[in-house]
């Protein structure tokens, strides 16, 4: 790998071992999927600019100089072409923008890969680490090394040179053609990753240029936050025949997700089938097996030979999302067993499915999580999963696809709970809140330290109640014991969130208060005797105010505790009625009031002891 | 964004669909910090250095005109176009001293904030937090056509300063002979304040702020003809506006032999002496000014910075969508509001370091601005005039040394 930025400036070689001047540039030739380097430019002595072809005379390269193969005497120089560019003139430091013309990112070095000892150019570098490394090679090593130290990789963020078209010739704009020429090249899944990054007027762009089909199959690719935007936008003779050419569990997961109104409108305009299918799936509740089925699925009956079934495959199931397990069932429609395609294909034409089928089938509930459908497939490497009613009537299938997403957005849900981040926020934006989030009650402290110091400086205030001040002060001082406390308990909820499974077996909120306050009493009994040094110390007060302080120190952790787990309670309530709680509001609630309480008592406490 | 159809309206409406940056951006000039500095001059002076205001204005007027050409012409952000200009390492240095420059005079601004509103009898442990709230929600629920609208409102009641001047009832006649005989009082204090007086008037931010906002503004070359307009008359006005605060000050506050430090020294000197309103209407302007400034500062750091690395920005873009410019904003006004309400910080310190560093960029700007508007490939036939390049070369001559003798001073602890 070489880098634009490192390679600028870098001694020329020739084959004499002289030095006869430093890179200056390198040009390719555009047209190519990765342009190859096709000259060099370097000034030599006196800044005179030379250019040379990169083919004829560069021997090799590497990190510190570039050999040439001739004396500088057997030099010719050339010039450069119409279909060359210069990497560091035209293409470093420019913004990259899309054909909409709406800004994205700007190009901090150019990374360029040696193959069969040809230079060709890979990609824009358009990250953080372009532009550390621009700065100083030395920056962006520290920073490597910090990043690793937080258990985290820093990452490239290139630009991959197929992504970039050069639409002007006057190069004051390189243009991302993405939306345009290669679009339809692109896997449908490829389409969806680019959609997600571009604002709704870009994604409505993009859209004109794909046909219903490629639509539905790119808005099935996309993350749901998505989904439901994306056909929100699309107007709605175009959004309801793209939802009716996507599998119904996908465009029911869709639907659900509108405004009654409008996922009312968008179903009226469907075929009465697709719609009829789609209806009948939004009645089952979200993140259930009813709710990720498809009701497309391959019924037959016992009696039907392999024959029969598989010329009826042929005309009814062809268009079904899943084909590898046959179900039978019976005259009510009752699950009685399941043929798979292998069976049914290796046997005669004339066999009877009853000689065929396996009676021992695994079937999921309607109302069960998804979570535990997820594993149950996985667990018996099945590829659908059958779905029945309480009556044992088969309803549809879970398939294999439905049944990885799932896996991934409870992952990605017990991640956001555990972070208290949501996946729309990028990796930097994750980051960032990450750290907001762990250091909360670092801000929570400065802010009540200078509302504290603020009012203690305030003559009109504690000229009347001395006491009352010093407490507050010191109260805010020790503010960490009960912040850290309130962090405490909810963090152990927010654990217990992600442990447990919504609807799950857990310890009542008795069992839950008597367990925090256990913990609780023995923090409040260690803060109690701080506070009492501490105010004994800083000779804040005298007599028995140390005394009432550091009551009131533990008091007010105990309540804190009592608060948070209430909090935790109420989360844990909401997750069971189907809700992401928030989980980093959950603390940050917690440790405001915690302070609140703190700080009111301490400042009461003053007030009263001034008072009498 | 607001790429209105200016071009075919006719008349004075073709003129109203441009006004806005030119005008904002002067008036984001005549902020706390510079609005103390007039008081101070004609408070100290009295109408000496009037004369010195008419000297600037041409050089101000053109150093806009060039930031909003290149506005105009290139579609592009002064930072942008240094990056493309004169590559990553400078940029950074620039950015640097921007954000420092920037955050520190976003602090002056809070002081202004809590001096005028303590003149009303708020307490600033009330009025600071408000004020960056609403800063804040201004600048994030906001959209562009709207804020601009609030600005040029708050721009507007800087005439306040022109009717606590006639209320001060000077000698016109005085002041308008002021204005043409240049006077020079032989001192270091002089020095200083006329060094302050040029800093203040022709900020580095201003530059930034002025092009940044012709560009979101969406205003093509065609438009240029009338846009430069609002830009010149932007700046005359904003100097229109520093010569009446002078006046005032100078009419009631120098013949009293009255010295004060701040702006907010200065209202409270002038209800004994000119009445209760003069008073009333000069801490309005104080507050106006301040709250203008407050979130034009933090907006104009944050556009330069995203724009000179390449970051999503735009005031109508959701934190998702540009976490970097809404970060650095937010950071910005707030981490400022802390710094006023922290009780015992030093706030002549904070000032100081914002004169400097705005003294270390200005040059570098100047320079650089110079170069861009030249350069042919960037700017086609709009570059520079000779006349332009004759009277701009000379602002920078006199800028740099008067910079320079700042810094010196400074450093020596002079003045």
């Amino acid at each position: 790998m070489f880098y634009l930025t490192r390679m600028l400036g870098k001694p020329v070689v020739d084959a004499a071992g002289e030095t006869i001047g430093r890179i200056s540039d390198i040009a390719v030739a555009t047209g190519e999927v990765f342009p190859r380097v096709t000259s060099l430019a370097f000034l030599g002595p006196g800044k005179t600019p030379f250019m040379l072809s990169w083919r004829k005379y560069v021997a090799s390269i590497d990190d510190e100089k570039v050999v040439l193969n001739a004396t500088k005497d057997a030099l010719r120089f050339s010039y450069l072409q119409p279909d060359e560019i210069l990497l560091a003139r035209d293409l470093l430091n420019k913004q990259i923008v899309d054909t909409q013309g709406m800004k994205v990112v700007r190009v901090n070095d150019l990374k360029l890969s040696e193959s069969r000892n040809q230079l060709r150019l890979l990609g824009a570098e358009v990250g953080v680490r372009g532009i550390l490394r621009g700065l100083h090679p030395v920056l962006e090593t520290i920073a490597e090394r910090l990043a690793k130290a937080f258990g985290k990789e820093l990452r490239e963020n290139i630009i991959a040179w197929n992504y970039m078209d050069l639409l002007e010739r006057d190069l004051s704009q390189v243009k991302l053609s993405v939306t345009h020429k290669r679009l339809h090249e692109l896997h449908p899944a490829d389409i969806a990753d680019v959609l997600e990054q571009l604002t709704p007027a870009q994604r409505a762009k993009v859209f004109e240029h794909l046909d219903n089909a490629q639509a539905a199959e790119t808005i099935s690719e996309l993350e749901d936050a998505f989904q439901a935007e994306v056909i929100g936008d699309l107007g709605a003779q175009r959004a309801s025949d793209i939802l009716e050419i996507m599998d119904p569990d996908d465009a029911a997961d869709i639907i659900g997700d509108l405004p009654y109104d409008k996922a009312e409108a968008l179903l009226r305009l469907m075929g009465v089938n697709e719609a009829r299918a789609i209806r009948s799936l939004l009645g089952y509740r979200e993140k259930t097996a009813g709710g990720i089925m498809t009701p497309e699925v391959t019924r037959v009956t016992e009696d039907m030979t392999v024959g029969e079934v598989i010329d009826y495959i042929r005309k009814e199931a062809s268009e079904h999302e899943s084909l590898y397990y046959i179900y039978v069932v019976d005259a009510n429609g009752r699950l009685e067993g399941v043929v798979s395609l292998r069976d049914l294909v290796l046997s005669e034409p004339g066999t009877r499915i009853a000689d065929l089928v396996s009676r021992d089938v695994i079937t999921a509930d309607v109302d069960d999580d998804q979570e535990s459908v997820a594993e149950t497939m996985s667990k018996y490497d099945l590829l659908a999963l059958p779905v029945v009613d309480e009556t044992g009537k088969l309803l549809g299938i879970v398939t294999v696809d439905d049944a990885l997403e799932v896996m991934e957005e409870e992952s990605a849900e017990d991640l956001e709970i555990a972070t208290g981040t949501s996946r729309e926020h990028g990796p930097l934006a994750t980051a960032w809140w990450l750290i907001v989030r762990r250091n909360a009650w670092v801000g929570l402290w400065a802010i009540a330290l200078i509302v504290a110091a603020s009012v203690s400086r305030d003559a009109s205030i504690c000229s009347r109640m001395p006491a009352a001040c010093d407490l507050l002060l010191a109260a805010a001082t020790l503010l960490p014991i009960v912040l850290r406390a309130a962090d405490e308990v909810s963090s152990r909820t927010i654990s217990e969130l992600i442990d447990t499974t919504p609807g799950g077996d857990r310890p009542s909120f008795i069992r839950r208060l008597l367990r925090e306050s256990g913990i609780g009493a023995g923090v409040a009994l260690a803060a109690a005797i701080v506070a009492f040094a501490w105010v004994e110390i800083s000779a804040a007060a005298q007599g028995t105010v140390g005394i009432v302080f550091a009551l009131a120190t533990g008091v007010a952790v105990l309540v804190t505790v009592f608060v948070a787990s209430a909090f935790g309670e109420a989360a844990l309530k909401a997750s069971d009625a189907g809700k992401t709680p928030p989980s980093s509001l959950l603390s940050f609630a917690a440790m405001l009031a915690g302070a609140a309480v703190y700080l009111g008592l301490a400042y009461a406490l003053g007030a009263w002891i001034e008072l009498g | 964004m607001a790429r209105s159809d200016t071009t075919k309206r006719a008349g004075l409406l073709a003129i109203l669909g441009v006004i806005g940056p030119g005008i904002i951006a002067a008036s984001a000039g005549n902020d706390s910090g510079g609005i103390s500095t007039y008081s101070v001059a004609g408070a100290r002076y009295g109408y000496t250095m009037l004369w010195m205001m008419l000297a600037m204005t041409p050089s101000f007027a053109i150093v806009q005109e060039m930031a909003g050409r290149m506005g105009a012409v290139t579609g592009k952000g002064f930072a942008a176009l240094i990056r493309e200009r004169f590559g990553l390492r400078p940029t950074f240095v620039a950015m640097l001293l921007l954000l420092t420059s920037n955050a520190a005079t976003t602090v002056a601004e809070f002081a202004g904030i809590a001096a005028a509103m303590e003149l009303f009898g708020v307490s600033r442990l009330i009025s600071v937090p408000i004020a960056a709230v609403a800063v804040w929600m201004l600048v994030t629920r906001g959209s562009y056509r709207n804020v601009e609208k609030f600005l040029l409102a708050l721009s507007s009641v800087f005439v306040s300063y022109i009717l606590a001047a006639v209320l001060a009832r000077p000698d016109w006649g005085t002041v308008a002979s002021s204005f043409v005989t240049p006077r020079i009082v032989p001192t270091q204090a002089f020095l200083a304040l006329a060094i302050g007086l040029t800093g203040t008037t022709i900020a580095p931010w201003m530059q930034f702020l002025v092009q940044s906002n012709i560009v979101d503004k969406g205003i093509s070359v065609k438009e240029w003809a009338l846009a430069r307009w609002d830009v010149i008359v932007g700046a005359l006005s904003a100097n229109v506006v520093a010569c009446f605060i002078i006046i005032t000050t100078g009419t009631v506050l120098h013949p009293a032999g009255i010295t004060i430090q701040d702006a907010g020294e200065a209202a409270r000197a002038l209800a004994p002496l000119a009445g209760h309103y003069a008073e009333l209407l000069f801490a309005v302007g104080l507050l106006s000014a301040s709250i203008l400034s407050a979130a034009v500062l933090p907006l104009t750091a944050s556009y330069a910075i995203c724009e000179a690395f390449g970051w999503e920005a735009g005031l109508d873009r959701s934190w998702s969508e540009a976490p970097a410019f809404n970060g650095l904003y937010t950071f910005i006004i707030f981490a400022a509001a802390a710094y006023i309400l922290v009780p015992g910080l030093d706030l002549i310190a904070i000032m100081l370091l914002s004169q400097v560093v705005n003294g270390m960029l200005l040059p570098f700007l100047l320079i650089f601005m110079m170069v861009i508007v030249n350069d042919r490939k960037i700017m086609g036939r709009h570059v520079n005039s000779r006349f332009n390049n004759v009277l701009a070369w000379t602002t920078i001559v006199v800028v740099i040394s008067l910079t320079a003798a700042l810094l010196g001073m400074t450093a020596l602890g002079i003045g």
